[in-house]
This record gives C-alpha cells, structure tokens and sequence, in this order.
C-alpha cells in the first residue's frame, strides 16, 4: 500500500514506493515546482522504480534551480539511497531517533 | 512455498504477502525482510520487462536454509537473460549523467551479493540466498 499527499513543504510518502506504485508516486511528483521537500517518515520501502521517480523529478527541478530534499528518512531507506549513491546526489536528512520512553 | 505469477506489477504485493507469511511460519528474522522483498522485486520485474513475447506464469520458491532463505524465480518459455552480464552502475556520476537502467541490479547486489543464473529447456531461473550475517564479539 502506497500513499502520497501534498504538504505547504512539498510532499510525504507512505508505505511501499515499488514498481507497482510507480506511476501513481510520479503522477504527485509532476505536480512539484522548484524546491519540495519529500517526507519519508512513515515510507517502509523504496526499490528501484521509485528511485527512479525521485531522480526524474530532482533533475526537472535542479534544472530550474530548486530540486528535491528527502527528510526524516528511516535507516533502511538511507542503506538504499547510500548504496545507489543517491546520498550524494540529494540533500538527506535522517529521522530523528525515536524519544525513549517517558 | 512455491506460488505462480502472473506478468503483473500487481503481483508485486503477492510476493510481499507470502514472504511474510513464509517468515512467519519459518521464524525468520525480520532483518531480512528488506533485502529479500527488494531483491525479489527487482528480479520479478527484470523477468517480465525482458520477456515480453510470453504470457506464462513466473514460479516463485522460498525455501528456508540455516540462518536464511533462498529465493528462486522462474521465467517459463524465455530467451536467456543473464542477470550477471549487466553492467554494473556508476554511483559515482553526477546527476545529470545518471539513468535508473541497472540500478535494480546493482541494489540486488548490494544487498543479497552474488545472484546464481541457469538456464535449461527454455526455463530462465535466478536465486539468491539471504542470510543472517554473523555476529562477530
């Protein structure tokens, strides 16, 4: 299950972007205009198809001199955008570790 | 476990749905979840991307294995399609010269390593084997 929604900042991403949500994620990332904010907090998977997105949609973006910042990114999804050497393409900003209980 | 495919995306949640059934069932550990899903995927796609002339089923198996599982799939009626003849990916390029072809791959290979390819009687099969890496103290 996969679930994009516009933000003031740009957009936030649920759940599993694969190659069958692909089409639907690119759809809400036509609709960013020069810099946007990609909320990864509560998105679980990425596989190629929607890194495959994220780059069609920074390069239209850094063209006209914004582009795409990935924020409160989990540990597996920065393992996949380290290995893909998205990490040194994108601005990545982690999530921030989780509050020890009170 | 052995399930067919249909050549859908959508079988794509299938896939993700039995894997976690099969970890369920085996107790394997979630710290596998993410590379067996991806590197499935990946594969899964390649197969119905670069065999478009047939409309047969895929055969996916899992089979549990000391500290892991091994993935296989089978593409039915196919040309040969190696995985491991695809060229590896440059992530050092910048921006402007980067392209998504062979980014799969080269994640498959990041994160399960090695990908073993046969091919007989017109049946293309690709596993790998996921395992738990071993605690060094």
């Amino acid at each position: 299950m996969f679930e994009a929604q516009s933000t003031p900042e740009g957009i936030r991403l649920a759940g599993r972007l694969d190659a069958a949500a692909a089409g639907q994620a690119e759809l809400h990332f036509d609709d960013l205009a020069s810099t946007a904010e990609v909320d990864m907090a509560e998105l679980d998977y990425i596989s190629s198809a929607g890194l495959g997105v994220l780059l069609k949609c920074h390069k239209r973006l850094m063209a006209g001199g914004g582009g795409l910042r990935l924020v409160q990114v989990n540990p597996h999804i920065a393992e996949i955008l380290h290995y893909s050497g998205f990490d040194m393409l994108f601005e990545v900003v982690p999530a921030s570790p989780a509050r020890p209980p009170v | 476990m052995k399930l067919s495919l249909t050549r859908e995306l959508s079988e794509i949640q299938r896939i993700v749905e039995a894997r976690r059934a099969f970890f369920a069932e085996r107790g394997l550990p979630a710290t596998l979840a993410y590379a067996v899903d991806l590197a499935t995927e990946e594969l899964f796609v390649n197969m119905i991307r670069h065999n478009s002339v047939t409309t047969e089923a895929i055969t996916l198996e899992l089979e549990a294995v000391q500290d892991g599982v091994v993935i296989s799939l089978t593409d039915h009626n196919a040309e040969p399609f190696d995985p491991r003849d695809v060229a590896p990916v440059d992530c050092t390029l910048p921006l402007e010269e980067r392209r998504t072809g062979g980014l799969g791959l080269h994640l498959v290979r990041s994160l399960v390593g090695a990908v073993h390819y046969t091919y007989q009687n017109r049946c293309s099969t690709v596993s790998f084997v996921a395992k738990v890496e071993p605690q060094h103290v």
